[in-house]
């Protein structure tokens, strides 16, 4: 036969069409957002509740509880113990999951479509009736002491919590651990679960959002039967300011003993998910961290072999959320892996991007964007952001005409706002007597010593 | 309602390539998906981690791809890629918007074809220090990073294809060579020893015909040899095998296996269901006697989806800083010993939980063609991905307990105590 001319890749076909999934909107009396997004691939749905209960408001002696309140629901309701509703849930074929970050709670849920009706209830009825046994809180508090414990000894969850508080001015709530601290964490009881959740708990400002094969209608019914005599808002929030600790560069190191790798940190405050011109800011971490061909991939992994992989990214929040270059290296070559990241970064900055890179980075955000909305969890999530930050009903539809718009002068300046090569805190997880005579070496900024 | 309705276009070319092509026209994305049938079963002495090794160097160019391009120009033209090594198999896969299809087909098919040409021992020594910092980070420098290592030791008899990681050992790393690279290459990597899955937004006769003309001039290799080592094992383990370690561990946790029928035997279905009703969930027996009473922080259990001789169903259990890890392994052992006797409600949540899952892992077109090409290469039968749900179904209550009878309740276990050492402690 013929052989296929494979000298130089292949055309592609034309473009076809892509448009974000139609959202149907509502809201209840109460306030409560209800967006719905019919999905007839396969008879599947997903649910995400979203509670503007995050624990970026929290003051440091309640750290963590929004987590653990979370964590507990699962503990029973006025109607059910935690065993009967986990057994409702699963009977029914049912997944349910709260996860709680800096910016919300959401209890997500999927199920088979037609179980629906039975599973929202049951996510109603924890959200809205949750019961906090003193038993089941003192389980999960048990839990969670022991999740803070097991990342004091996990190299990569410590260099990451290090790294926060090296970012972050003291009080700044980005600069603690998510989960909180043992002190934090030690005291909190069934009654301040309940009067977390009293408080916390309200339909002002969350939503409720449902994907998949399900009609608007009936979604709308169904919820206003569940949450129509949930009321209130929670306390006001302002979003973290997210101050830096240090305007000047340096190195902490923690010291393991014996590691054979060093797990590395180096950022400083970020910009939060409402900034403007989000997207020549995407495209610009893109270029330098963002994929696998990114130049601090290509150098530290392709050229150097020094990692696995190396990411660099900002932790989009309501406030600005940590950017940072997150790897793992080779004990012997950290000095210099620390030299080549911020090298690569001081001549990001300097010079911009090339023409090149931001016209590789834009076609592959705006051709991965339809990508990750292939499954009704992912466009649940999606269209759940839009109140987890506030932003206008119409975000996604724009988006990839916004991404394809991004210019190499707008990348450029967006990379010399967010990415400041002169502020960084440089975290070190690993054998200080190996590491620290090179790091000093460096000249990058003073170099401090810590044991976990 | 929707249903799950999917179709299979079905076609073997004359290298012996099989190939799938699975229409879906409900977004502008295509999967393609290659299943090779090499795996760390198929390394030999002295060459542990190659296979994964070998996976790394899939991406490192071939004759008409310079290197760092399979990933650049994936990456442009919008889509994901990556890849895996595991104990039976070595995938590879790309989602891409679906106009892009002819360039996941040269990418796969050149490095299919013509990827020993552009080796260079350059590249292979960069790929071997990116796998070595692979392993130190996400096995050696990290609490429980041994477990696989230590598990499978106790679990499969000397010589057994399954008994060595698949992240392999530093030495062996170490003396790969080039010639290795050839070899391997030449033996496996050949159209004959694999499933090309294309998933998505095509028309079944024109998906056919580009993977005709991209793939059809590859040679067929010879057969793939038998597996080194011997995979007769005696399922159950005739005595239980037992080890304890002190480490730099935070909690105290138990790691236990178990050797059961291999994923293709028809046994294997009665196994899932057991170790759902076992650790599937919150209303599973690990959660509610063990976790929700306080004894254990976290609980799992499941079976790996082995196909040679025998597979391995897994349980992990981690307690909490006072708890004795003896203590906590016989908790487990009572565990397993009540499935002998489970509830017909337990195993209809079982079902009910891995319908759903099931249901819902076909949503992403990437993981569908996934298990396309595994029921293709395993069972030959494409459709099994949605045919797997009526195994599961026609598991009754006697067959469950007489799976756990077997398998679980017995001396067939080799099990992993940590112990975390007193300075940590």
């Amino acid at each position: 036969m013929s052989g296929a001319n494979r000298t130089t890749p292949p055309k592609a076909g034309p473009l076809r069409d892509f448009a974000f999934p139609t959202v149907v909107r509502s809201r209840l009396d109460t306030g409560l957002a209800v967006d719905v997004v019919p999905i007839h691939h396969l008879p599947v749905a997903t649910a995400f509740l979203v509670i503007p209960a995050g624990e970026d408001t929290l003051s440091e002696e309640r750290a963590g509880i929004a987590v653990l309140a979370g964590d507990a629901l699962e503990g029973g309701t006025r109607r059910r113990s935690g065993v009967e509703l986990a057994e409702a849930l699963e009977t029914i074929g049912a997944d349910l999951d709260v996860g709680t970050g800096w910016n919300a709670t959401t209890v997500s849920l999927s199920c088979l479509a037609d179980r629906l009706d039975e599973a929202l209830g049951l996510l109603g009825e924890m959200v809205l009736e949750p019961a906090f046994p003193e038993a089941e809180v003192a389980r999960t508090r048990g839990q969670h002491l022991a999740r803070i414990q097991q990342r004091s000894m996990d190299p990569g969850a410590l260099a990451s919590d290090r790294a926060a508080r090296e970012i972050y001015a003291p009080g700044e709530p980005y600069g603690r651990p998510l989960l909180g601290s043992l002190e934090s964490v030690a005291d909190m009881g069934r009654d301040s679960l309940i009067g977390f959740a009293e408080s916390y708990y309200r339909p002002e400002g969350g939503g409720l959002v449902v994907a998949g094969d399900v009609d608007p209608d009936e979604v709308r019914a169904l919820a206003a039967g569940i949450f129509g005599g949930w009321e209130g808002a929670p306390p006001v929030r302002s979003s973290p300011k997210g101050v830096a600790r240090s305007l000047e560069r340096r190195i902490v190191v923690v010291d393991r003993p014996g590691s054979v790798q060093s797990e590395l940190r180096m950022g400083h405050p970020g910009a939060p998910r409402n900034v403007p011109r989000y997207e020549s800011l995407v495209v610009a971490t893109a270029v330098l961290g963002g994929t696998f061909s990114s130049r601090l991939n290509l150098n530290l992994r392709e050229k150097h072999g020094f990692t696995y992989g190396v990411r660099s990214r900002i932790a989009y929040r309501r406030g600005p959320g940590p950017f940072s270059v997150v790897t793992a290296v080779d004990t012997a070559v950290t000095a210099r892996a620390v030299q080549e990241a911020v090298g690569e970064m001081e001549r990001y900055v300097r010079d911009g991007p090339t023409k090149e890179e931001v016209a590789s980075a834009r076609d592959y955000l705006a051709g991965i964007f339809p990508l990750r909305l292939e499954t009704t969890g992912q466009v649940a999530a999606r269209v759940a952001e839009l109140r987890v930050y506030d932003l206008p009903d119409d975000t996604w539809a724009g988006h990839r005409e916004r991404i394809r718009a991004v210019t190499r002068r707008a990348a450029t300046e967006a990379a010399r706002e967010h990415i400041r090569p002169g502020e960084l805190a440089i975290t070190v997880v690993g054998d200080a007597a190996a590491v620290v005579p090179e790091l000093e070496g460096l000249d990058l900024g003073p170099v401090e010593v810590h044991t976990p | 309602m929707s249903r799950i309705d999917f179709t299979f276009h079905r076609h073997t070319l004359e290298n012996g390539l099989r190939v799938v092509v699975a229409p879906d026209a409900s977004r502008p994305v295509v999967a393609v998906n290659l299943w090779y049938g090499v795996g760390s079963r198929n390394e030999r002495r002295g060459r542990t981690g190659f296979a994964h090794l070998f996976e790394h160097m899939m991406f490192q160019g071939s004759a008409h791809v310079p290197k760092n391009q399979h990933f650049e120009l994936v990456e442009r033209a919008g889509g994901s890629l990556n890849a895996s090594t595991w104990f039976d198999r070595t995938n590879y896969f790309e989602t891409l918007p679906s106009h892009h299809l002819d360039l996941a087909l040269w990418l796969e098919s050149d490095r299919m074809g013509w990827m020993v040409q552009a080796m260079t021992q350059e590249k292979l020594d960069n790929q071997r220090d990116v796998v070595k910092n692979e392993k130190r980070e996400r096995y050696d420098n990290r609490p429980y990073g041994d477990w696989q290592e230590r598990l499978q030791r106790m679990v499969w008899p000397e010589d057994h294809p399954y008994r060595h990681t698949v992240i392999g050992s530093m030495e062996d790393l170490d003396a790969a060579t080039l010639e290795d690279v050839a070899d391997f290459f030449n033996t496996f990597y050949v159209p004959n020893n694999a499933v090309l899955t294309v998933a998505g937004d095509v028309d079944p006769d024109d998906a056919l015909r580009r993977v005709e003309h991209w793939f059809g001039e590859i040679h067929r290799g010879a057969a793939v040899p038998e597996l080194p080592g011997d995979t007769a094992a005696s399922i159950p383990m005739s005595a239980p095998v037992v080890d304890e370690v002190e480490a730099d561990v935070p909690l105290p946790r138990v790691m236990m296996g178990f050797r059961i029928p291999a994923y293709t035997d028809p046994g294997f279905a009665a196994l899932e269901v057991a170790g759902s009703v076992l650790g599937a969930g919150r209303a599973s027996r690990l959660y509610r006697n063990l976790v929700r009473t306080g004894v254990a922080r976290d609980a799992f259990s499941y079976p790996f989806p082995l196909v040679s001789g025998a597979s391995i169903l897994l349980v992990g259990v981690t307690g909490f800083p006072e708890s004795d890890p003896g203590e906590l392994a016989e908790a487990v052992r009572h565990q397993l010993r009540g499935l002998v006797q489970v509830e017909e409600s337990e195993v209809a949540r079982g079902l009910a939980l891995e319908e759903a899952r099931l249901v819902r892992a076909l949503e992403g077109l990437g993981e569908r063609a996934d298990r396309i090409s595994m029921s293709t290469m395993l069972f030959d039968r494409p459709e099994r991905i949605t045919e797997e749900l009526e195994d599961l179904r026609a598991v009754s209550l006697a067959d469950v307990h007489d799976a756990a009878d077997r398998f679980l309740a017995t001396e067939n276990h080799a099990t992993l105590l940590y112990r975390p050492n007193e300075a940590t402690a």
